[in-house]
């Protein structure tokens, strides 16, 4: 848990960020290109099989993204602290996205191959339901009315909605599926041609980077909000000039303290 | 020669949402950070403003 936080910290930094970025860019421009203009169409699909060059890596950030979630969602419900939570919802909005994402390629790619933009097959439908859950986690956040309500709720539905991922995973196993199987994670040699393989494998890099860098801007952003939503009070307390005795008229009563109600764990976490 | 719409499509869409949502995240960034500045008086650097 330590180790995996120090490493999003490392992420973190404003030059990992850059080179991140970087990285991120050069890998969607030679995906693309590789995946357009190189790699030959497959002999049954054509050209519209190379829609798996972004398909299946954005299903597999879709799932390291709820992956993280739960981690994460583990992570705060153990040790209770903010940082996982921030994490958590961070993960949660880019695999969303990432999820939606899924679901329009896989559409695309289904209207030319099945003939329908849309089916209730065991996969697409488990998928459906996947992004349902983590937009209702999302909502939930907006609906809790104190942080760590907030961050316990979140985190029982980040743990408990990830039993879906596994059964996304399987269901073209376990139920009869006009979605295709695995053809490279399986059991003996992948069914799928060199090059294929390659420029698969360049792009799961490639949105793997993307996620890490997107997941390092949102936590700059999260810390940012989780600031700029404590009252002024809280924020500047630490920092803000006292006023000297003789600047006080004697009518006026001396400064109070920082009210009890007011979620100063947040502004401390968000110094971490 | 039809196929080719449904892959420039989804490329495109891949492409585009990556750009719209890191452009959000910039236009929150922003907003947060005028939100801290206006509240601690300080700009990023620590520095008060003038």
């Amino acid at each position: 848990m330590r180790h995996l936080y120090r490493a999003l910290t490392v992420l973190g930094s404003y030059r990992a960020q850059r080179v991140m970025g970087i990285a991120t860019l050069a890998g969607l421009a030679a995906t693309v290109v590789i995946g357009l203009f190189v790699v030959p169409p497959d002999a049954t699909q054509g050209d519209v099989q190379r829609l798996m060059y972004m398909h299946v890596p954005v299903a597999w950030v879709t799932f390291l993204a709820f992956g993280v979630v739960f981690i994460a969602s583990v992570g705060y419900l153990k040790t209770g602290r903010m940082q996982w939570d921030r994490v958590a919802a961070a993960s949660a909005e880019i695999g969303v996205l990432c999820c939606a994402l899924t679901i329009v390629l896989g559409s695309l790619w289904g209207r030319p191959v099945w003939g329908t933009w849309w089916t209730w097959d065991p996969r697409l439908t488990t998928t459906a339901v996947l992004l349902l859950i983590y937009v209702g986690y999302l909502s939930l956040r907006k609906v809790a009315d104190s942080p760590a309500r907030r961050a316990k709720w979140a985190a029982v539905v980040g743990v408990v909605g990830f039993i879906d991922v596994p059964i996304v995973h399987e269901s073209v196993v376990w139920w009869r599926s006009l979605h295709q199987q695995a053809t490279v994670l399986r059991l003996g040699a992948p069914t799928i041609a060199g090059s294929m393989l390659a420029t698969l494998l360049l792009a799961f890099v490639t949105f793997s980077l993307a996620y890490g860098y997107l997941m390092a801007v949102r936590l700059r952003v999260g810390r940012l909000e989780d600031r700029s939503a404590v009252p002024v009070s809280s924020l500047s307390a630490p920092r803000a000039r006292r006023p000297r005795r003789a600047d006080v008229p004697a009518s006026v009563p001396a400064p109070a303290s920082v009210p009890a109600d007011i979620p100063t764990s947040v502004a401390s976490d968000s110094h971490a | 020669m039809h196929d080719v719409g449904y892959v420039a499509a989804g490329y495109s869409v891949t492409l585009a949402t990556l750009a719209a949502y890191r452009w959000h995240l910039a236009v929150r960034a922003r907003r947060a950070r005028r939100y801290v500045t206006a509240a601690t008086g300080r700009a990023r650097n620590g520095r008060r403003r003038p």
